[in-house]
């Protein structure tokens, strides 16, 4: 009943999204009107059954569970068709469209993302997104925009950086006929997604989250920021032996390989090699 | 050369005879690289004896064909035409043409301004 209470922002939600709401509603017809509910929401009833008391009295709609109780006598016959959910069906979306409403979280699709604000206006992270259609970038950006806000990033954007274009001109056919070509291009649009102030962690997980959902045909491209205090040179000492540690691994990767490995000097190895011939080419020759 | 081929086929879509002969010289420059700039390294080096950068340059110059980069040629990877690659596509003007016009490039259209 209190879905039905505040109905008139579904209206311009569309029909699309009715059916979720079906299964609620029919279940409150099935209660009778009672003298506790409040004044705005008997007119509104009273007049989807009016709808029903219509149909049914057509002839076309045989109603059972759905109008008697609820009309308080006005319907004199009930028959008892067995199809009567699927006979309702048009009704029922007519009946709901003005009166109830999607939850905010469903509505907020249909409306413009929404965004938080940001404090200090600290960029933290650029995200590029490229891609060749319009439809494709336009969407995912406003997903990336959506769920920046939900993870509590502000985020700025999206700004439509310029279009590369790609043009390639190539003959129709063979090389005699060069005088009739054809031309080829490719766009790439771009959209940036800047966001300030948020915590590097939660910027981590939403790229995260981008990469999960990533669209077809859209291409992503982050740079990130980090910020450190003032006091940069005392925290690396600090943290210098660490990554002395952690990199001792990828270190002995380093250096030669162990099959390429010789202990000859670089004079060595040029004197020893079998270039090195002491006789000049005609010193064969004279010999003879 | 046939010493650098390989003993199976180890490309695959498109393959003809030059397109073999490019995959080898491809591979063998790629193994004698290092060796190269080392022995470049030692010619141009003012501080080595001149000796060793004389022998050097003799061992650079003796050193296969094969190894020097400039014997590789970007071919088609469908048709394996050496002349008009598009570099973004490794594709010659022809194929690039066809598959423009099929609309397997994604994002290329015919272009009129």
């Amino acid at each position: 009943m209190s879905l039905l209470s505040c109905p008139r922002l579904l209206l311009r939600a569309g029909q699309r999204l009715q059916p979720l709401l079906l299964s609620r509603h029919s279940s409150s017809l099935k209660e009778p009107p009672s003298i506790d509910t409040p004044s705005i929401d008997i007119p509104s009833t009273s007049s989807l059954v009016k709808d029903n008391v219509m149909s049914s009295g057509e002839g076309l709609l045989p109603d059972k569970s759905n109008s008697p109780s609820v009309l308080n006598g006005q319907l004199t016959q009930p028959s008892g068709s067995p199809e009567l959910p699927v006979t309702n069906w048009e009704q029922r979306l007519n009946g709901l469209s003005g009166k109830a409403r999607l939850p905010r979280s469903v509505q907020a699709v249909y409306l413009r993302p929404l965004r938080r604000k940001a404090e200090h206006g600290l960029p933290v992270c650029d995200l590029q997104l490229r891609s060749y259609s319009v439809r494709n970038v336009e969407f995912f950006s406003d997903f990336a925009i959506r769920a920046a806000y939900y993870l509590g990033l502000p985020a700025s954007g999206p700004v439509p950086l310029p279009r590369i274009v790609e043009r390639w001109t190539v003959p129709r056919s063979n090389f005699v006929h060069k005088k009739s070509q054809e031309n080829f291009e490719r766009i790439t649009l771009r959209r940036l997604i800047q966001i300030k102030d948020g915590n590097p962690e939660t910027v981590q997980a939403w790229l995260a989250f981008l990469r999960k959902y990533a669209f077809h045909g859209v291409g992503m491209k982050a740079n990130i920021w980090e910020y450190d205090s003032l006091d940069v040179a005392e925290n690396l000492d600090k943290t210098g032996e660490e990554t002395e540690r952690s990199l001792e691994g990828l270190f002995s990767y380093f250096g030669q390989r162990e099959d390429t490995r010789s202990d000859r000097s670089l004079t060595d190895m040029l004197d020893k090699n079998h270039l090195v011939t002491t006789k000049s080419p005609l010193s064969e020759v004279g010999s003879r | 050369m046939s010493m650098f081929r390989s003993k199976k086929l180890d490309l695959g879509g498109f393959v003809n005879g030059k397109i073999i002969r490019d995959h080898t010289k491809r591979k063998v420059f790629e193994q004698h690289e290092a060796e190269r700039q080392a022995l470049r390294y030692v010619i141009r080096n003012t501080s080595l004896p001149q000796r060793a950068r004389a022998q050097a340059q003799l061992q650079l110059a003796t050193m296969h064909a094969y190894t020097r980069s400039t014997q590789i040629k970007n071919r088609c990877v469908a048709g394996g035409t050496a002349r008009f690659i598009i570099r973004d596509f490794r594709l010659g003007r022809f194929q690039f043409r066809e598959q423009a016009l099929a609309g397997e490039l994604p994002g290329v259209r015919k272009a009129s301004w």
